[in-house]
């Protein structure tokens, strides 16, 4: 007996300006469809349905349109960019099905339609912001793509930054694909900032990571360098120097331990090749197609209403940890983490949170004077204030 | 980043109010505009980082379109002071409300304006008014408070301001005569 199969749109950018990641995205969700298929827990099969909209914003609105009126699609796992999620919502909430977004994102939002399983600001840059002001350095340099993320996780940087004493000491933003970075490096070089963050994306990052790099080794210094969207594959095409010891905070990284991850990498590697990577957000498509797949066979049907119910609060255990839809604000519990880029494409992970973390995209729960009793405790900790703790009040 | 849709839905909507649009890049300098009774801006398309500010500044109400609501976007987007907003994507429906209100809060804020001018002057002619006050006490051996009252009671009679009789009284070096004024 054949099982009924269910058709499933799959929205990623294949080519333009973040191609790299959205095939990445695609790899990951084709092979979670693939399990999905012939697994025998699952009594459906899933017939995927790609589109490409090659990085344009408003064919994400054409794609959708099409898949939802000549597929009869219910749910869509896709985007990457909020300005393409924010195409997709309208024509969603309109007619009544889910999108189950993988990217992380700077927050503020909360669709009835949306599945959001990538991470949420309190699960990204709270963490790496808290680490740096412990341990690394309370002033900061910022470099990043001059776009909504940047602009936003800046704004969560500098108001914890600055009500722990520290101090943003520049924000230097460059057009999205911008690759002429030496003004930039030349600028740190020559200020030695104690930490620089990077929020820049795609090239620009690679071509700014490798410039201050040769820059730092030619100087002889060394400048803590932290990022909350850095991934395997991009630590790949940085290059093996350029890429090694930059903090960095993510939901997931290839080199989590456990059962689940250990078997995740090596079906993904076994299908794609010893030498390619898992990234975060190809892991998390991954996590979006099992979601949905699990919701399904708990509902019954393939129905939103039914899956959405389903969905809420039922734990799944990926190759990230526990990951459940909290029903609130229909985001992912996650576990937070962060890690140090070492040689060899790898991140090794110093620090993560005791049990997943409730997803928070509005910052509500944001304790800032925790944060600073916490750097006040570690100071008396040490009998007396580290250098970089200049004002902790 | 233009959104046709949401321009169409502007376009259309506006038509039908016997509303004429034209359409300009935000990031371009804006020339000359005699003709422009509110600006319809699309907050998403324009980078929080650049200087369009001044430009949109002007004395037209500005109703802007919201699809991000990050703060930082939305603390940029209060620099402008915008009459009005509408929650992205766009229906039929709201945009006549959102003109309403906008045109309503252009005509408070430039009455608020005039009268906050008004009170400024007023302010600023306080020390006139006391020199005059001075010069009719000397003058006349006046107490302060009856100096001050036949300010006001010439002033009224003369239909003309406190401030603007007592710059009078300090130009003509007394009260000006009664015959001199027909208001």
């Amino acid at each position: 007996m054949t099982k009924p199969s269910i058709p499933l749109g799959l929205v990623f950018s294949r080519s333009g300006p973040y191609a790299m990641m959205g095939r990445e995205m695609e790899k990951s969700a084709l092979m979670a469809v693939d399990e999905v298929n012939q697994s025998e827990e699952f009594d459906f099969t899933f017939k995927p349905h790609l589109r490409d909209p090659g990085g344009i914003v408003r064919a994400y609105h054409t794609a959708c349109d099409d898949l939802i009126r000549e597929q009869q699609v219910d749910h869509i796992v896709g985007c990457y960019t909020s300005a393409s999620r924010k195409q997709v919502i309208p024509i969603v909430e309109r007619t009544e099905r889910l999108l189950w977004h993988p990217a992380r994102y700077e927050g503020f939002e909360s669709s009835d339609n949306v599945i959001y399983v990538g991470a949420a600001p309190n699960h990204t840059v709270v963490p790496l912001v808290r680490h740096m002001l412990e341990l690394v350095a309370s002033d900061v340099f910022c470099v990043g793509s001059n776009y909504v993320w940047t602009w936003e996780t800046n704004r969560v940087l500098r108001e914890i930054v600055t009500s722990a004493g520290g101090r943003i000491l520049a924000e230097r933003l460059l057009e999205l694909g911008e690759t002429a970075v030496d003004h930039i490096v030349k600028e740190i070089i020559d200020r030695k900032p104690p930490a620089v963050f990077n929020t820049l994306v795609g090239e620009s990052s690679y071509v700014f990571m490798r410039a201050l790099y040769e820059a730092s080794v030619r100087t002889r210094l060394s400048i803590p360098l932290l990022s909350c969207s850095l991934c395997e594959p991009e630590l790949k095409m940085i290059g093996s120097s350029a890429s090694v010891g930059c903090i960095t905070s993510s939901a997931y990284f290839e080199s989590i331990g456990g059962a689940e991850n250990r078997a995740f990498v090596a079906r993904w590697k076994a299908r794609h090749g010893t030498d390619s990577h898992v990234s975060v957000d190809g892991q998390s498509t991954y996590v979006c197609v099992m979601l949905l797949a699990r919701a399904i066979r708990r509902a019954g049907s393939a129905n939103v209403a039914a899956v959405r119910r389903a969905a809420a609060n039922h734990r799944y255990d990926s190759p990230q940890g526990p990951v459940w839809v909290d029903p609130d604000n229909n985001h992912c519990f996650l576990t937070p983490r962060l890690a140090r880029s070492i040689p060899g494409c790898q991140f090794k992970i110093f620090w993560e949170s005791d049990a997943p973390e409730r997803p928070d995209p509005y910052l509500s729960d944001l304790d800032l004077t925790a944060i600073g009793a916490r750097l006040e405790k570690m100071a008396d900790a040490v009998g007396k204030r580290p250098n970089h703790l200049r004002v902790v009040k | 980043m233009r959104d046709e849709r949401e321009i169409s839905i502007v376009r259309r909507q506006f038509g039908r109010l016997g509303m004429s649009v034209t359409e300009t890049d935000p990031e371009q300098p804006i020339g000359p505009r005699p003709a422009i009774d509110v600006i319809v801006l699309d907050a998403d398309g324009i980078s929080i980082k650049s200087d369009v500010t001044p430009a949109l500044k002007a004395n037209v109400p500005v109703i802007a379109l919201i699809g991000t609501e990050t703060p930082s976007r939305l603390k940029w987007l209060l620099e402008l002071r915008p009459a009005s907003f509408l929650i992205k994507p766009l229906r039929s429906a709201g945009l006549y409300t959102a003109l309403v209100v906008a045109f309503d809060c252009a005509q408070r804020r430039s009455e608020e304006a005039a009268h906050i001018e008004k009170l400024e002057g007023r302010i600023r002619s306080r020390r006139v008014v006391f020199a005059a006050v001075l010069r009719l006490m000397r003058r006349h051996a006046l107490s302060e408070e009856d100096a001050f009252n036949l300010i006001r009671q010439t002033a009224m009679r003369h239909r003309t301001t406190v401030e603007q009789l007592s710059a009078e009284i300090i130009a003509l070096g007394g009260m000006p005569n009664r015959g001199s004024r027909t208001a």
